[in-house]
Formats: structure tokens, sequence, C-alpha cells
């Protein structure tokens, strides 16, 4: 019994040390960029110091200005409206289409999934302009559609993928014994299959909101009204390789940019305890 | 509605047939008027399902796709029409120096940071695994890093981190291992392009975490009442049942890393592939062809010799998972 | 067993049918060009910071009081973003009506007709008298006015006197290339405890070059895009480097590679560099040292080899639905007295007379001590020669086998053979 409690405890204690060891290593350059944000911002590129010598709220009263006229918030409010249509828009459409590939048997689908994993393999680089071309015709430029359409209509294969994976891990006998209930597919899908893919769908949800929140390239070709701008393109409006660079306000202003991603992944990483084991079998 | 009334068809007939099989799909029961009803009703239910997704396929990325596919035939200057070459573009990339450069340098990514990457995911969401109290804070500071990895600023600290006399410099002096920056060194830069690949493990690893939230806690408790230890127990419980998690993870991670752009892309601005073309990965002069060089055909060719590059590879997985990879519906793929 | 979560999941689905649809009925009204209030619509693009957002967005105020009828939206970014925009917008057919433009760059839409000819619009809606006279032609091809340029700009000798004065080096009105080599490593030796180097590689960039070759009365590529410098004199220019590097004069490059995205002189690297005299605001902005201009080195003290650069273009797109206003919005841009004010040095020195005498109370101690440089020079700036269409990829070559050089990864004589072929193979795609 001692021996039990002593070892357990020894286990306990060997986890902590690893677990802040690697925590440590992994974190350094998260607290030098963190570090940056307060340091002088002609202190700031080529320094080599982790935290600064003289901090300075500087950087962080510039990027709470905004950026050509237009305010840090509306920035924000743009990201989180495609944030947030993005994770409904992805979630929603990925789920139907895995759900499909994943417990639904048909003529064709062996097809279509490769052509739905091939969709990942091409360099987004050259679909740029057939993609532009396709917007442009539609009269979508300078409109948020373009960044969201792709989302509702599942074209990022890698979540469709990912969502089949954790569905195909799901014991067939449940919806065998649902539909023997009288179940349709409908409801199999939403009352079984959702449920217990729980944790596919946050981590889905999770990536499509980061993502999403990151991307630059996408409201870069898109979007021409600054009003419209999300963070990203906001924060690079602070350097200019042919100019003067004010490097500390877009450190400052990315790590405000990160609040609201923490956040969201503080308050979904939660969901990620419990899947099948359970709230599904036992529940 | 619809699907009810079919279901309910189709269970009808069941205690008539039925001595012990469960389930309408009885396999091997041949093809009964059952299996031929249920058949056509998941085509029909597998249409609507895949509604949307078809949708997109059609309307936004097989166009694209195709359109690229045919300007790779081309000599294509962006502005003006297309001009059709054959395989110009094709057999143009063979005599292409800074081509084979880009090969040898993505072939060098691909095979340093998808291993460490996958390795550090599931390590750390193992050790991560159980519920504690400190769960959800030391998730989230390992996730951090893949926050932070995609924005601007991380290029001016990764730079920082591996300039002459930072912290890592100063522990390999102390060492008395080879020093001096490995940024601006033209044999070491990839090595910052592929920690920095490799330190933004977060995805992999809340990959792994759900998959390893599937895992039936009945499984482990049952094998620690054999007496298994801690590697009978991963060799045999947590492996075949995170397989098709480790198996996803694999082949995206390998994609990903063939398809690597913005880290390099960010790391090495603002001359894309310095130092000395050390960190010119295939997808980065891709877009300098295509972008800045207005060699859009080109480019296309690029962009379909990787992907039948990465097909070949994928299909190597897809055939491998065969033998390792367990699917609870039996892996009918 | 379900009933809860089928609730939200029926919940999810619904607002995501909501969202939908509300998006796509918000894009419906969202259409450009002339609106239905017979007000046009006319989309103005170019690159640079917030503080030259700021700017614009103030001229842009005064140019719509002034021209009622007509609305601008602005849309810019960084540098090299603003390119994969505009190459993806012009390709996709939904160029802006007018942008700014490089001069490295005006070939290549110029020649491929996405450019709109201002020929017809010069003493109509634009002014270019107002120029000065080394930059009134630039922007003309075979006849046709692609381009008015906004900024003029040259290449200078840029060096830290603290420095200079440290290694009791004295700058004198002419010098040749070797004795400013001599005089960078004498510095260099100086300022090593700094960790200072005394020259930056100026053997890497088509612009120093250029000069260089011009001061011998020759030329890189010739008007009709051929390459016509000889292998000899690139192994020259390239020994130029090597012999600096052999004195410990130039920063290696693997310094520069970890300070970037600063420029070698604003991370305090080095003491001097060749290049445009305007980055002497851009290094200004980057450190507390304090620099100043020299005489550009020339082996021939008549021939300074320097050109009248424009800084950067304004074009309109052939595409643009409203011609007339595009030609008012670039002449206002480019001689609107207040508009010069505004800016003062932001965009470079004006070009037109009207807005370099307005900017002249506000310009910076740097832009002044350019604008100095230049006057005292002004009977050495040549116009600038165009650009040929591939020219981009033949400076990235010249960049990059340049840094390959400092590295030592390859020889000269390998040097030259790699950027000839790739020289010539982007000259001749073009």
């Amino acid at each position: 019994m001692t021996t039990s409690t002593g070892r357990r405890r020894g286990s306990l204690l060997l986890w902590h040390l690893t677990a802040l060891v690697l925590l440590a290593l992994v974190s350094y350059p998260v607290i030098w960029t963190v570090g940056s944000s307060f340091k002088p911002s002609d202190r700031i590129v080529g320094a080599l110091d982790l935290l600064p010598t003289s901090p300075t709220l500087a950087n962080y009263r510039r990027a709470f200005e905004g950026a050509a006229g237009v305010s840090l918030l509306r920035f924000s409010l743009n990201s989180v409206l495609v944030a947030v249509l993005s994770v409904i828009g992805t979630v929603g459409s990925s789920s139907l289409a895995a759900y499909a590939f994943a417990r639904l048997r048909f003529r064709g689908r062996n097809l279509l999934f490769t052509m739905m994993i091939s969709t990942l393999l091409l360099p987004f680089h050259v679909m740029i302009i057939p993609q532009y071309i396709v917007f442009n015709q539609l009269g979508w430029v300078d409109s948020y559609l373009p960044l969201l359409v792709g989302k509702f209509l599942a074209t990022d294969a890698f979540f469709v993928f990912l969502i089949v994976q954790f569905m195909r891990g799901l014991p067939p006998e449940l919806d065998e014994a649902a539909e023997i209930d009288g179940c349709g597919h409908w409801r199999i899908y939403a009352n079984i299959v959702l449920p217990l893919s729980r944790p596919a769908l946050i981590t889905a949800s999770i990536f499509s909101f980061i993502w999403t929140w990151n991307d630059f390239l996408g409201p870069l070709i898109y979007l021409n009204t600054p009003e419209k701008y999300t963070l990203p393109l906001a924060l690079r409006m602070f350097i200019d390789q042919t100019s003067v660079s004010d490097y500390g306000a877009m450190v400052a202003m990315s790590m405000l940019a990160l609040l609201p991603v923490i956040l969201f992944f503080l308050a979904f990483q939660r969901y990620l305890v419990s899947g099948v084991a359970t709230s599904g079998l036992k529940g | 509605m619809l699907d009810q009334t079919v279901t309910s068809g189709a269970a009808a007939p069941e205690p008539e047939t039925g001595t012990g099989s469960r389930g309408p799909r009885a396999r091997g029961a041949g093809p009964s008027r059952r299996g031929r009803q249920v058949r056509r009703r998941e085509g029909l239910a597998g249409g609507l399902f895949l509604g949307p997704w078809l949708l997109g396929l059609l309307l936004l990325t097989l166009g694209p796709m195709l359109a690229s596919l045919y300007l790779s035939f081309t000599d294509y200057n962006l502005f003006t029409a297309p001009e059709w070459v054959g395989l110009d573009n094709y057999r143009r990339m063979f005599d292409d120096e800074r081509y084979l450069t880009s090969v040898r340098v993505t072939m060098g990514f691909v095979v340093l940071a998808t291993p460490l990457k996958l390795a550090l995911a599931l390590g750390v969401a193992m050790l991560l695994a159980r519920p504690r109290r400190t769960q959800g804070f030391y998730r989230s500071a390992f996730y951090a890093p893949s926050l932070i990895g995609a924005s601007v600023s991380i290029a001016i600290t990764w730079r920082a981190l591996f300039s002459d006399d930072a912290l890592l410099d100063r522990a390999l002096q102390w060492l008395g291992l080879p020093a001096g920056g490995w940024v601006g060194d033209p044999s070491r830069a990839l090595i910052v392009l592929v920690l920095l690949s490799v330190w933004q493990f977060g995805a992999p690893m809340v990959i792994f975490m759900a998959g390893l939230q599937q895992v039936p806690q009945e499984l482990y408790e049952a094998a620690e009442v054999d007496g298994a230890g801690w590697w009978r127990k991963f060799a045999h419980i947590t492996l075949p049942m995170l397989s098709p998690v480790i198996f996803f993870n694999l082949l995206l991670e390998t994609i990903h890393a063939f398809q690597v752009f913005t880290s390099a892309f960010v790391v090495s601005s603002p001359n894309p592939g310095s130092p000395a073309d050390a960190t010119l990965v295939y997808t980065l002069y891709l877009y300098l062809r295509g972008f800045a060089d207005f060699r859009m055909g080109y480019a296309s060719a690029m962009a379909w010799t990787l992907l039948v590059a990465i097909a070949l590879v994928t299909l190597l997985l897809f055939r491998t998972s065969r033998f390792w990879v367990h699917y609870a519906d039996g892996g009918d793929r | 067993m379900f009933m809860l979560r089928r609730v939200t999941r029926r919940g999810v689905a619904a607002a995501a049918v909501v969202a939908m649809t509300a998006t796509l009925v918000a894009a419906c009204g969202d259409d450009s060009g002339s609106g239905s209030d017979g007000k046009i619509t006319l989309r103005y693009s170019w690159w640079g910071p917030a503080e030259r957002a700021e700017i614009m967005n103030k001229a842009i105020a005064r140019f719509e009081q002034q021209n009622p009828n007509i609305k601008i939206t602005p849309n810019f970014s960084d540098y090299a973003p603003y390119w994969q925009k505009l190459a993806t917008e012009t390709a996709g057919g939904g160029a802006p009506d007018v942008m700014q433009m490089d001069y490295t760059y005006l070939s290549e839409y110029a020649n491929r007709g996405v450019l709109l000819d201002l020929a017809s619009q010069v003493d109509k809606n634009i002014q270019i008298k107002e120029l000065l006279p080394g930059l009134q032609d630039v922007g003309v091809i075979d006849g046709k006015r692609y381009g008015i340029t906004v900024s003029g700009n040259t290449f200078a000798l840029i060096y830290d006197p603290a420095a200079f004065e440290k290694a009791g080096v004295t700058v004198p009105d002419a010098w040749t290339w070797k004795e400013y080599q001599d005089a960078a490593a004498k510095v260099g030796k100086a300022v090593k405890d700094d960790k200072m180097w005394g020259a930056t590689d100026y053997t890497q960039i088509t612009g120093i070059l250029e000069t260089w070759l011009r001061q011998q009365n020759k030329e890189l590529i010739s008007a009709d895009g051929k390459l016509v410098v000889s292998k000899e004199d690139l192994k020259a220019f390239w020994e130029h480097g090597q012999r600096m590097r052999d004195l410990g004069a130039i920063v290696p490059q693997s310094k520069v590679a970890q300070v970037a995205p600063k420029s070698a002189p604003g991370a305090d690297l080095v003491a001097s560099a060749v290049g445009i005299d305007t980055y002497l605001t851009r290094y200004a902005g980057e450190t507390k040292r304090t620099f100043a201009i020299a005489p550009m080195p020339s082996d021939d003290p008549n021939n300074l080899g320097l050109i009248f650069r424009p800084g950067m273009l304004l074009c309109a797109s052939s595409k643009t639905k409203n011609p007339d206003a595009a030609a008012k919005l670039i002449n206002f841009m480019i001689n609107d007295a207040e508009v010069g004010k505004m800016f003062g040095g932001n965009r470079g020195l004006p070009a037109s007379t009207i807005q370099r005498e307005a900017a002249l109370p506000v310009l910076s101690p740097q832009d002044q001590a350019v604008l100095e440089y230049e006057n005292g020079i002004s009977d050495q700036l040549k116009p600038a020669p165009l650009p040929p269409a591939g020219v981009g990829p033949v400076d990235a070559a010249f960049l990059r086998i340049g840094e390959e050089l400092n590295y030592g990864k390859t020889t000269i004589d390998k040097a030259v053979d790699q950027f000839f072929t790739e020289a010539e193979q982007a000259l001749s795609a073009s």
C-alpha cells in the first residue's frame, strides 16, 4: 500500500517535471515575443534579451489607436464575424460530407473520396487567380463572401477527412441499432453520430476559428475597403519594406489579436475531455 | 420523414429472415431485396449529405484545379492570353538548377520536420491525456506556439533566437560546439525552419488529444486487471485504437510539409529563400515563379508535378494503412 | 437520451442558414462602378505603411471635396503583398482604377496592355509641365504615356560621420571606388569593437552595377532588353566585393540576414552603404545614429553615372470606366500643392515643382539633406532608362548570386556564368 502510493507520488513528480521542462522549452519563444511587445519599437529587431530592460506600453497605445483611421475594435469585429461564420460553415458542411463518407455506402463513394483527398494535394498558389476570376464574375469581391462561401461548402478537405477518421472510429452497431429502431439517416447523423463525434467537431471548430483568424492571403486578395479589413491585414499596416516600419505597434497588435484566439481555445478545449468513453456509451 | 417510412419498411421483414443477423447491412447475405433497398436509400442519402461538398467541389475547387492543369501546358504571363507550349514547362524544370535546389530543400524539410513534429505532438498529447486540474493550462500553453506561429511577429523572434550571441548560441559556445548564428548560415538555416515548424505542433497534438478521448477507458481498466504495464497498454491499446488518427496526422502533416510555405516565406523575408536559397522550399519557388517572375504556366507545371509526387506518397501511405490502421467499422475501404 | 443535444444541433444548423442568407443578401447591394446617384467610384491602390495611408486619407478627402461627383475607395498594403494582390486582380479582370507602380515593373504591366495610355489626358486633366525636367518623360513607352512619376531619387553613398571620424577618415569632395573601399576598411577596423563593419556589400545591387558601368559609358541591359554587359566587366565589378572582403571592409551576409527586416545601417551593422539616397530617412527611423550623404565614388570624377530615378509612379488601368476621373486623381496626387505639403517626404521628394516647393517647409532634416545632395549634382543626373520587362527577376538573381559570393559558396567565374544564364532567360521570356 505505502510503496504503491510512493510510486504514484514519484510518477506524478516525474510527470510534472517532464511537462514543465517541455513547457519551458516550448514557451521560451512565446515569452520572447510577448516581451518584445513591451520593448521600445527600435529595440525589437535584433535585440537579444528575453525580457525588456525598460518596459514600455507605448506599443500598445499605438496599436489601440488602430491604423489608417480605422479603429482596432472595427478590425476585431470584422475578424470575429468572419471567424465565427467560418466555424459554423466549416463544421456544419464538413460533418455532413464526413457522415456520408464514413457511414453510408453508395456507388462512387471511393471515387469521390479520392477526389476529395486530391484537392488537398495541389499548392494553393496556382488556384488563386482562377478562384479570383470566379468570385470577380459573381461580383463578390470586396465582400466577405469569397472568404465564407467555400467554408459553407466544405471546400477544405482537411476538415472533412478529419471528421471522417473520427466517425469511422465509432462502432457501427450504434447506427445499425438505431436503424432498427426506425431512425432515418438525418436522425442518426444528428442524434447519434454528431454527439459522439464531439471531440472531432471541437477540434475542427478550434482549427477553423484559428486558421480563419490568422488568414492573411484571403482577406488581402478579396477585401478592398480598409473598413472591412481583418486583423492580420491591420497589423501588417505597421510595416513596409520601402519605408520606416513600426515593429513595436505590429508586435503589440499581434499580441492583442491573440487574446480572442486564446480565449476561444481555452473555452473549447474543455470539451475535449469527454468523447465516446463517458458521454456516449455510458450516457 | 421519408427515411423513416423506408426504414420501417426495411425493418418489417426482419423477424422473417432474422435468426441471428443483427443490423440491416447483413454482410454476406447476398443481394436480398432488403439489401438493394438499403443500398438505394443510402445512395440517395449519400447524395443529400454530400450536397454542399459536391457543390463546393464543382463550383470552387474543380474548375480552378482544371484551369491550373491547362495553364501548366501553356506560357502564361498573367496578363495576356496563355499560349499552348505542350510539355515545355515540364521539360524545363529538370534543367532549372533552382528548381532542383527547391526539391532538395523540400525533401530535407519533409524528412526532418514530419517525424519530429508528430512524435512531439503524440508525446505531449499522451502526457496531457489524463484529466488533471492543470490540464487546461498545459494544453493552452502547448498550443500557444501554433497561435503565434502564423503572425509576422514570429519572424522577428525566430531570427533573434538563432542569432549569434543569443541563448542557444551561447549554450553551444559553452559546450564547445560549433557556434555562430543559424539564421544567416546557409548550411543551418533549414534547421531553423524545421524547428519553427516542429515548434508549432499544436494542431496534430489537439487531434491526438481528441483521438485519445475516444479510446474507451474500460479497455485500459481491463488491461490493468490483467497486469499489463505501461508499454503493453501503449502498444496494444493506445496505438491500435489511435491508428486512424495517427494515420490522419501522418498523412496530413506529410502533405503540409511538402507544401510548406508560410513559415519559409516569413522567416526568409524580405528575400524569399535566403540565405543563398537554403530555405527555398518548393512552394516558395513556385510562388516566386508565378507572382514575381510572371511565369504562371511554369508555376502551374510545378504545382502539378508536386501534386503527382504527393499523390504517390499518399497512395503509398494508404496502401500501408491496411496493415496498421484499425477502423471500428472493419476498414472496408 | 440525446434529446437535449438534438435541440442544440438544430439551433446551430438554423443559425448557419440564417447567417449564410444574411451575408448573401448583404452582398447583393454591393456593386461597384458608378452608383445610382450618378457618383463615380474609383479604386485607388498603393503600397505603404499606415502612416502613408493616414496622409492619403486626408488627401483623398480633399480630392472628394473638390470633385463631389467622384468617390475614392482607398486600398493599400505593404510592398510584397501589394504586388501579389495587384497581379491577381489584373489577371482576374479586377484591377484598381488608379494604382501606384514601381519603375521596375512598369514594362511588365504596360507591355501587356493592362495600363491606360494617358497621352490624351496630358494638358487636359494632367499637367506635366510642372514636373522636374528629368522626370517629365518617365513612363513614356513608344510614344504612349503609361505612368506619371510622383517623386524622384538617385543613388548616393550614405555614411555615419561619427564612425568615419573615429577612424580618422575625412570624406573628400570626390573619390574613386578604390579610395572608398580603403576608407571603408579603415573605418571597419576602427568600429570593430562596436560589432560594426565599414560597408554593406553593394555588389549585390544591379542599380550600383549599372551606375558603375555608366561611369564608363557602358550599360547592363540595352533599351531593347538585351543583356549587353561583358563578362569581363561583371567579373571586375564582383572583384570589388572580393577586395573588400579581403580587406575586412564588408559586413558578412550572415549578419545582415539576422537583422532583417531591418536594414544593415539601421541595425548598426555598418558605417556606410551605397544605395538609394532617400533611404537616409529609413535609416534614421531605425537607429539613433545619424547619417549623412557622401559623394558617389567614381573612377571618372566628371561622370558619376547617376540617373534621376522615379521613386514611384501612378498609373491607370486600361479597363477603367472613368479615364477622365482617374486622370484627375493622378494629377491631383502629383500636382496639388496642399497634397505636397501633407506628404512632405513620405512618398520621396516630389517630382512636381509645385509640390516640391510646398513640401519644403515640412521636410525632415534627412529629406533636406537628400534635396541638397540632389540639387548639388543635378547637372550630372541623366534621365532614367526604362527597365524592360523581366528586369525584376534579373535584380533578384543578381542579389541572390551576390549573396552566394559573399558567403563564399561560389566563385566569381561560376557566378558570372550563372548570372548570364538566369538573366538571359528572364529577359528573353518577357
